[in-house]
């Protein structure tokens, strides 16, 4: 049957980020939200402990952008992260920042080789065009991206403000794609599409973004001084000096208003205004945003409505409003004003911005058959092929959607070259492959109460004074520590405990007792039921099963831990040093980061560690092997004070107990294993390490465990 | 439930000091539940033979380790068949019980004890369990508000309480409840003290000491425990 330290046969031994076949975890919500569907508890779990170029290899497997989107992702992971339920959502984006940053992106090369003759021709070089670019040439394809603006990086480059996503961090990411061979033509606008068949391209990607800005149809919308915020941002970007007055209203609330007032106020006007339908807290803009530009001086204005821009001799003057008792859309989409009557007024300005949204400007493919359009403006697409009606041309990102999001057009990017490709190779479109899994549910209230509660950790940000003259990035990145924390706010959800083996469980209700969250209870047929999306993955009732019936379902616990252990054992043999001892460390923050490692450079005795995920996933079993295997002395060190659960030192002095127990009862001194708290800032571990070393010197003076084992 | 305990290392060794080659057996019910004997502590006593092996350095026993779902069964057995070739004995972690029909099942090989049969009883809290039953063959609980006084009072007496009763506690220790008053406190619930007033006659027990239990997990916080 299975026993402890004899199960792993069927473990991956290679790449630990890679999903090994005992690998049963179910999708949590936070990848299931993200277009990209990245594997975000995977790679925070490794930033928790600190490995962060395997946190970076986690998240360049699903994301060919990860540096643009560390800056810019609109993170919607972060509003169904189950971490809400209980405070705070996870930083998710601020850790992948970390991730991408420490971990050293900017230095990895991809490689791509040529193995299909067919060409691909994509327009636009947005996060849409570029995407389908990087995951076409890593298919085998020669492509040629074709854009209009002398630089490629579509919205990434001439929408957000620099303050949000320095330059230097697009130009990164197209040098790598040159490197892999992609072919970007800058200056080059398509305006035939059949064109670019004749010049020999087989298939077409179209992404040319939503770049039309639009106005509010009200009198004097068309004076000189009045901009879309496109127009506008892009002028900035590129560094073309607009007339940008002293006096700024931009008209809209939602982020793209908020870029605006930003960027006027960085690009030297004296007031800025932001005026919008919504009421100050139904404002669409993010939270951060709306309070970073109120530090920078920025006004204002929530609920109002817009009746005339004010002509003064055909230059704006300011604009005419109303005040909003409230507003609302209709089930059509119609949109219902409460106006408060007699309040009109005006808020003075020479420049006005619309902010109120943008759509493609298609009116440069002339003379296309096939294409169909809609209202809206959007190409229409059959969303399984992401194809248009004319074969052989795809189109995917704004375009399709209307202005969306970065990682949206990534994700449709990296599926219409799987898509692409199905259509090169005659194939039929091996749609569904990117399906969506049922994500875990809700946390039940009761165990949201069970769950400590831990700050978000935000990283913190360029001060008030310094950001304004200039466009320098506004956010700064963590540092090691906070970065570590953070990502230890994860609750690991859908790796928790599953009954693996039904047939052995005898319902002793060990693991119903044991759980500190309350997780497993008896269904109405008297079976023990562990719900998967209640499960906090502590990996207690693991330990506890005297069936050995539960399993984590990643292998974090029990089979790496003996994979580690006999790997040790093995090198330790080979080296023959004495005494040999053997500690099992928490891997988790700082413990996993620095402490460890100057530990064993500071311990005077060869000590060997067993890296493990948690002290208390240790099981009594595993700590009488190590002594099996020849060590003189163990030790178990948890993360100490900074454990992100409550129960953890109580198991583990439980499994000490128990075999120190054993010990004395085989006649060996109780006081060669032991527990130790790392971190604790009371303890000095180096020393209470250094005393345990000496003392198992000295016993092992007195006796020696011999270490000829016959099995 | 058949609530048992494994017996101390040193007694283990001595038994099975002159087999060569052993397999220790666990029980997957009983034996299971109560933590004596499943395959958790199959594998840790396992170990633990080894390592005290090691460290006396004479003994050169193959151990090897095996679980049933309930020993108590012959068919259960089975499995074993081609397991016994290789052994010399069976150690096994189950209740007298499954001892006893391993014993009948194989009738060449020696079994050996690895566990007392402690008591019948129920579960506390984790780890704790409580002798509730005696198997006296005269079940007596309608007339004592389903609480059994055999086990329970710890002289077993049948017209209780006696005189060393105080505060609901028995004088043997003051932390034990006294079984009589837990039966008074429980009828006078039902509305049927009368059943206290009547004369029960004496019946023939063994004087064994009552109620018994067992803790098998280390209390960190008074460090009390069965050793
Ligand atoms: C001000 C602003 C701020 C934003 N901030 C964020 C943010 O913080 N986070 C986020 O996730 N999203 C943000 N978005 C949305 C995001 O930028 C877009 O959803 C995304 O860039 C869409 O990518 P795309 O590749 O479809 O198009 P685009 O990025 O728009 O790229 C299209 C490219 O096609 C080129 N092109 C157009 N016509 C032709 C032609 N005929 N021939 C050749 N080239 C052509 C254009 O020059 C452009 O370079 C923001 C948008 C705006 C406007
Ligand atoms: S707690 Fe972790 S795994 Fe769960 S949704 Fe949040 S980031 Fe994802
Ligand atoms: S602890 Fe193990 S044997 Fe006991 S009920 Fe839970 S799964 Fe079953
Ligand atoms: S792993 Fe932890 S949280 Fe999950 S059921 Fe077991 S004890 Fe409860």
């Amino acid at each position: 049957m299975y026993s402890a330290v004899t199960d792993n046969t069927q473990q991956n031994q290679g790449n630990r980020t890679k999903k090994s076949s005992t690998d049963h975890s179910l999708m949590p919500p936070c990848q299931a939200t993200c277009p990209l569907h990245m594997d975000i508890r995977e790679y925070v779990d490794l930033v928790a402990q600190g490995k962060i170029m395997e946190a970076l290899q986690v998240i360049r497997d699903d994301n060919p952008f990860p540096s643009i989107c560390a800056y810019v992702c609109d993170y919607p992971c972060e509003d169904t992260c189950r971490r809400c339920q209980v405070d705070k959502p996870v930083a998710i984006r601020m850790l992948k920042r970390f991730a991408v940053e420490f971990g050293g992106d900017r230095m990895i090369q991809v490689k791509a080789e040529t193995t299909h003759r067919e060409r691909v021709a994509i327009v636009g070089s947005g996060p849409a065009g570029l995407s389908v670019a990087y995951y076409l040439r890593k298919l085998g394809y020669p492509v040629t991206v074709f854009e209009a603006d002398s630089k490629p990086g579509g919205m990434l480059r001439v929408g957000i403000p620099e303050y949000r996503l320095p330059p230097k961090i697009i130009d990164t990411e197209i040098q790598r794609l040159i490197q892999m061979g992609v072919e970007i033509k800058v200056n080059t606008r398509v305006v035939s599409l059949d064109r670019l068949f004749d010049m020999g391209y087989q298939a077409v990607f179209v992404a040319i973004g939503a770049h039309q800005g639009r106005k509010l149809r009200i009198p004097g919308a068309d004076l000189d001084d009045t901009w879309t915020a496109v127009s506008f941002l892009r002028n900035a970007r590129l560094k073309q000096k607009g007339n940008i007055g002293e006096k700024v209203v931009v008209l809209g609330g939602g982020n793209v208003a908020f870029d605006c007032a930003r960027t006027a106020r960085r690009s030297g006007a004296k007031e800025m205004h932001i005026a919008c339908l919504e009421p100050r807290d139904e404002m669409l803009a993010d939270a951060p945003e709306i309070e970073q530009a109120e530090e920078e001086g920025i006004v204002i204005h929530p609920s109002r409505t817009f009746t005339r821009i004010i002509d003064k001799d055909g230059h704006v003057a300011g604009v005419e409003c109303l005040k909003l008792r409230s507003m609302e859309f209709d089930k059509e989409g119609k949109l219902h004003l409460d106006i408060i009557e007699g309040s009109e007024h005006s808020l003075a300005a020479d420049t006005v911005i619309f902010a109120i949204g943008q759509c493609p400007d298609l009116n440069l493919f002339s003379g296309l058959s096939g294409l169909e359009v809609t209202k809206q403006g959007t190409i229409v697409i059959d969303q399984a092929t992401l194809s248009t009606h004319h074969p052989g041309i795809f189109a995917g990102g704004d375009v399709v959607t209307g202005t969306a999001s970065v990682t949206q057009a990534l994700a449709t990017g990296r599926e219409a070259a799987f898509r692409i490709n199905d259509y090169l190779q005659h194939r039929y479109p091996l749609a569904g492959k990117e399906a969506e899994e049922n994500p875990l549910g809700d946390l039940f209230p009761e165990t949201v109460e069970t769950i400590r509660k831990t700050e978000r950790l935000e990283p913190s940000i360029l001060p008030t004074e310094a950001r304004v003259k200039s466009f320098e990035a506004v956010e700064l990145v963590y540092d090691w520590e906070a970065a570590t924390e953070e990502a230890r706010r994860c609750l690991h959800c859908g790796t928790g405990a599953e009954i693996l083996f039904q047939d052995k469980c005898a319902t002793c209700l060990a693991c119903l007792r044991v759980c500190p969250y309350h997780v497993p209870y008896l269904d109405d047929s008297g079976t023990i039921q562990i719900p998967a999306d209640q499960c906090q993955a502590c990996g207690i009732c693991v330990a506890e099963c005297p069936a050995k019936a539960i399993v984590l379902r990643k292998p974090y616990g029990r089979q790496q831990i003996s994979e580690e252990l006999d790997h040790i054992v093995k090198a330790a043999a080979q080296l023959n040093l004495k005494p040999l001892i053997i500690g099992f460390c928490c891997q988790y923050g700082l413990s996993g980061t620095g402490t460890l490692a100057s530990l064993r450079r500071g311990a005077k005795a060869g000590i060997w560690i067993v890296p493990v995920l948690c002290a208390a996933k240790v099981e009594a079993e595993q700590l009488l092997y190590a002594f099996e295997m020849g060590a003189e002395g163990v030790f178990v060190a948890g993360c100490g004070e900074q454990c992100a659960r409550e129960n953890i030192a109580f198991w583990v002095r439980q499994h000490v107990e128990k075999v120190r127990k054993t010990l004395a009862q085989i006649g060996l001194e109780p006081e060669r294993l032991e527990a130790f708290n790392l971190s604790a800032t009371d303890e000095e571990p180096v020393k209470a390490l250094n005393s345990f070393t000496e003392k198992i010197g000295e016993l092992c003076f007195a006796s020696v465990i011999t270490q000829e084992v016959k099995r | 439930m058949i609530v048992s305990e494994r017996k101390p290392l040193a007694e283990i060794r001595r038994m099975i000091a002159p087999y060569q080659r052993l397999l220790t057996l666990g029980c997957g019910t009983c034996a299971t539940v109560c933590g004596a004997g499943g395959e958790r502590e199959v594998s840790f006593l396992n170990s633990a033979l080894r390592v005290a092996q090691a460290k006396s350095g004479n003994e050169t026993h193959t151990l090897s380790e095996y679980t049933v779902k309930r020993q108590c069964d012959l068919e259960f057995l089975d499995p074993l068949v081609e397991k016994v070739g290789d052994i010399d004995a069976i150690l096994a972690l189950s209740c007298g019980i499954g001892m006893q029909v391993i014993a009948e099942r194989f009738p060449d090989m020696p079994v050996l004890p690895g566990v007392n049969t402690s008591f019948m009883g129920a579960v506390d809290e984790y780890g704790v369990w409580d002798e509730r039953c005696a198997a006296c063959g005269d079940c007596r609980l309608e007339e004592t508000g389903g609480i059994c006084p055999i086990t329970r009072c710890t002289k077993g007496i049948l017209n209780g309480p006696c005189a060393g009763t105080k505060d609901g506690k028995c004088e043997v220790s003051k932390d034990m409840d006294c079984g009589w008053i837990l039966i008074y406190k429980r009828l006078e619930g039902l509305g049927q003290l009368e059943k206290m007033r009547r004369y029960y006659p004496p019946r023939n027990f063994r004087t064994i000491p009552r109620p018994k239990r067992i803790i098998s997990q280390a209390n960190i916080d008074t460090g009390e425990d069965n050793d």
